[in-house]
C-alpha cells in the first residue's frame, strides 16, 4: 500500500525524513514518535503536499515523486489533529463541501454527507452549526468529512483528542468500522499509547525523521519478550536486589513485585536463579510488552 | 426525512465534472451572503444610487423646463458638469464605502482559513494552490465590480431613458466606467487578498488592511507635500481607485496622471498577489 525507499525529505537545509526504507501493508497503522520526529512531515509528503528531495516512494500505486501525486489525494482523507471546521456553517454542509471538492456531483455530496454524518453518529444536530458542537461532536464531524468519498487511505491525527472514555471508545469503533465496511487503510497518528494499541495491526515508529520500529503488532511484541514480573516470598535484600544482575536487570514496580528483564528470553531462569541465591519465587509472569516500552525502548535503540 | 442505515452505503463513483475553483468560491459566496453587514452595505449603496439617479432627473427637467430657467442657472454653478458627473459615479463617497466593505469581507477570505486552520484540509483534497488562490480571487475581484456595476449601468440607462443621447451622462458611459471598476475591482481585490493572507483572522485582516490605507494615504500626502507633486499620491491605494475613472472619463486636471497611477496600480497588484502566493504555499500548510 505504501512504500519508501531512501526516502528523504528536507525544508531548506533541514533533514525532516532521512532514509526512509519501508513496506506498509493495508490495515490500522499506528504512528507513534515524539514532537519533531517527522510524523506531520511524513503524512504531508505522502499527501503529496512535500515533494521528496532524495528517493522514491509510491502511495496506492501512485509515485510521490510525479504530479500524478496530486489526484492520489481524491482517494486520501485526512482528519486533522486541531478543530479544521468551518464554524457558521452546518455539519451537513460543510461535509458536503468536502466531499465536492474530492470529486463527489453535487446531488452525491449531498446524499453521502447525510450518510457519513449518520455513520458517525451525527443525527439531527447535522444541520446546526458547528459552532454549537461539543467535542465529541466535532472529531466525528471531522471523521465524517474525511471519509465521505468514502476514500483508499485515510490519514487520523489524534482522534481520540480531548474525548472521555465513552467518547474514545465510540471514536476507536468507528476507527475499526472505517477499516472493516470501508476498507480502507488507516494510518493513526496519536499520542494516546492506549488508542494506538487497541485498534492497530501495525506500528511505524519515527524519531528525528527516522523509522526506528515498524511491523505488525505482535512481532514487535515479540522482540521484547524477556520481561518477566516476579513475586518473592519475602522482599528482597539489597544484596540478593544486586545479584539479579547475574540474569538481567531488576526494577521494583511498586506492586509489591518486580519487573526484570533477561538476558536470555527463557521463562526457566528466574526460578534457578532463586533456587541459587535461596529465596521463594511464588509468581513468575510473562510480562505483556506495553506500547510506551516499546516506544522508548525503540527510540533509544532500533528495533529492525 | 429519510433514515439511513448505520452502516456505509457503497462507494460512490468520483468522476469530478466541475472545477475546484467554482465549487470553493459558491461555498464561500453562500457564506458571505448569510453576513447581515451584507444589509447595512445595501442600504448605503441604494441611497447613494438613489442620489446620482435624482441628479440626473433633476438636470432633466431643469433643461426641458422653461419655467425651471433661473433656477437652471444657479444648479448649473452647484450641480456638477457632463463629463465631471460621470467620473463621479464611482467616486470617492461610495468608494469609501466599498474599500470598507472589502476591507470586512475580502478580508476574512483567506484569514478565516488561516484561523480555522481549513487550508492544510483544503489541500488534502485535489484542489491546487492556483485553484485556492482563483477561488478567492474570483471573489475578491468580483465583490466590488458588481457592487460598482449598478453605479455604471443604472444612471446611463436612466439618463438614456429619460434624456436621450443628450443628457447629462454620456452615452459612453460603460465603455469609459467599466475599465475604470475593472481596475478598481482589480487594485482592492489584490490588496485584500494580499493582506488577507498576512494576517491570522479576519479581525487581523481588516485591521492590516485599514492600517495599509491610512498610511499609504498619510505618506503619498506627505510625499506630495515635499516634493509638491500630486503624483505621489498615487502611492495610496484609495487615490488609484479615485483616479481611474477621472483619467478615463479625461477629467485629468483633477486626478493623478495616468503614468504614475498605472505604474502604482501594476505594482501594488503584483505585489499584493505575490504576498497572497507566498503565504498559501501547500508545503506550508501547518498540519
Amino acid at each position: 500500500m505504501i512504500s519508501f525507499h531512501n526516502l528523504e525529505v528536507r525544508y531548506g537545509a533541514t533533514v525532516a525524513l532521512s532514509g526512509l526504507n519501508l513496506s506498509l501493508e493495508e490495515g490500522i497503522i499506528g504512528l507513534l514518535g515524539p514532537n519533531g520526529s517527522g510524523k506531520s512531515t511524513l503524512i504531508k509528503t505522502l499527501m503529496g503536499l512535500l515533494k521528496p528531495y532524495r528517493g522514491s516512494g509510491s502511495v496506492l500505486g501512485t509515485p510521490l515523486e510525479d504530479d500524478a501525486s496530486f489526484s492520489l489525494r481524491s482517494s486520501i482523507g485526512y482528519m486533522p489533529e486541531y478543530d479544521a471546521l468551518i464554524e457558521d456553517v452546518s455539519a451537513y454542509e460543510q461535509v458536503a463541501f468536502w466531499g465536492e471538492l474530492s470529486g463527489l456531483n453535487r446531488e452525491q455530496a449531498r446524499d453521502r454527507s447525510h450518510e457519513v454524518l449518520f455513520f458517525a453518529g451525527i443525527d439531527e444536530a447535522r444541520y446546526r452549526n458547528v459552532s454549537g458542537y461539543s467535542t465529541g461532536m466535532r472529531q466525528r464531524v471531522k471523521l465524517a468529512q474525511a471519509i465521505v468519498h468514502s476514500p483508499k487511505l485515510v490519514f487520523l491525527d489524534e482522534p481520540t483528542n480531548g474525548l472521555d472514555p465513552m467518547g474514545r471508545r465510540k471514536m476507536l469503533e468507528l476507527v475499526k468500522k472505517v477499516r472493516d465496511e470501508l476498507g480502507a487503510s488507516v494510518i493513526l497518528a496519536s499520542h494516546l499509547l492506549e488508542d494506538v494499541d487497541r485498534v492497530s495491526d501495525q506500528l511505524l515508529i519515527l524519531d528525528k525523521g527516522e523509522v526506528k520500529a515498524h511491523g505488525s503488532m505482535s512481532s514487535l511484541r515479540q522482540v521484547l519478550s524477556r520481561c518477566f514480573e516476579l513475586r518473592f516470598l519475602e522482599p528482597l535484600t539489597p544484596e540478593q536486589e544486586a545479584r539479579i544482575a547475574e540474569i538481567g536487570t531488576l526494577r521494583d514496580n511498586m506492586n509489591g513485585m518486580y519487573d526484570v528483564e533477561l538476558k536470555e528470553a527463557d521463562a526457566g531462569i528466574p526460578f534457578k536463579w532463586a533456587e541459587s541465591i535461596g529465596v521463594v519465587l511464588v509468581q513468575v509472569t510473562p510480562r505483556h510488552d506495553r506500547l510506551d516500552e516499546i516506544l522508548i525502548r525503540a527510540i533509544s535503540r532500533p528495533l529492525n | 426525512m429519510p433514515i439511513y442505515a448505520p452502516t456505509l452505503p457503497p462507494r460512490p463513483s468520483i468522476k469530478p465534472d466541475k472545477s475546484p475553483i467554482l465549487v470553493m468560491a459558491r461555498f464561500d459566496i453562500v457564506r458571505i451572503f448569510r453576513l447581515k453587514m451584507g444589509r447595512f452595505f445595501g442600504y448605503v449603496y441604494f441611497c447613494v444610487l438613489l442620489v446620482k439617479l435624482v441628479i440626473i432627473y433633476v438636470n432633466y427637467l431643469l433643461n426641458t423646463n422653461p419655467q425651471l430657467g433661473q433656477l437652471k442657472n444657479f444648479a448649473d454653478q452647484v450641480m456638477p458638469q457632463p463629463a465631471i458627473f460621470q467620473a463621479s459615479l464611482l467616486d470617492s463617497s461610495m468608494l469609501f464605502f466599498l474599500w470598507l466593505q472589502v476591507a470586512l469581507v475580502n478580508g476574512a477570505l483567506i484569514s478565516r482559513d488561516t484561523l480555522y486552520r481549513i487550508r492544510p484540509l483544503v489541500y488534502s483534497h485535489p484542489v491546487s494552490q492556483k485553484d485556492y488562490l482563483s477561488s478567492k480571487a474570483l471573489i475578491a475581484f468580483g465583490i466590488p465590480f458588481c457592487v460598482q456595476l449598478p453605479f455604471i449601468l443604472l444612471p446611463w440607462l436612466i439618463s438614456i431613458l429619460v434624456a436621450g443621447s443628450s443628457g447629462p451622462v454620456w452615452v459612453t458611459a460603460p465603455l469609459l466606467l467599466i475599465p475604470a471598476a475593472i481596475l478598481n475591482s482589480t487594485i482592492m481585490g489584490s490588496i485584500t487578498l494580499g493582506a488577507s493572507s498576512l494576517a491570522g483572522s479576519p479581525k487581523a485582516s481588516l485591521g492590516w488592511i485599514i492600517g495599509l490605507l491610512l498610511m499609504s494615504s498619510a505618506l503619498g500626502g506627505i510625499l506630495s507635500g515635499v516634493f509638491e507633486n500630486f503624483a505621489w499620491m498615487a502611492i495610496s491605494p484609495i487615490a488609484l481607485t479615485e483616479s481611474w475613472s477621472k483619467i478615463l472619463c479625461g477629467v485629468e486636471k483633477t486626478a493623478i496622471p495616468f503614468l504614475p497611477t498605472a505604474i502604482a496600480t501594476g505594482i501594488h497588484v503584483c505585489l499584493w498577489l505575490y504576498i497572497a502566493k507566498r503565504r498559501t504555499l501547500p508545503s506550508e500548510a501547518v498540519i
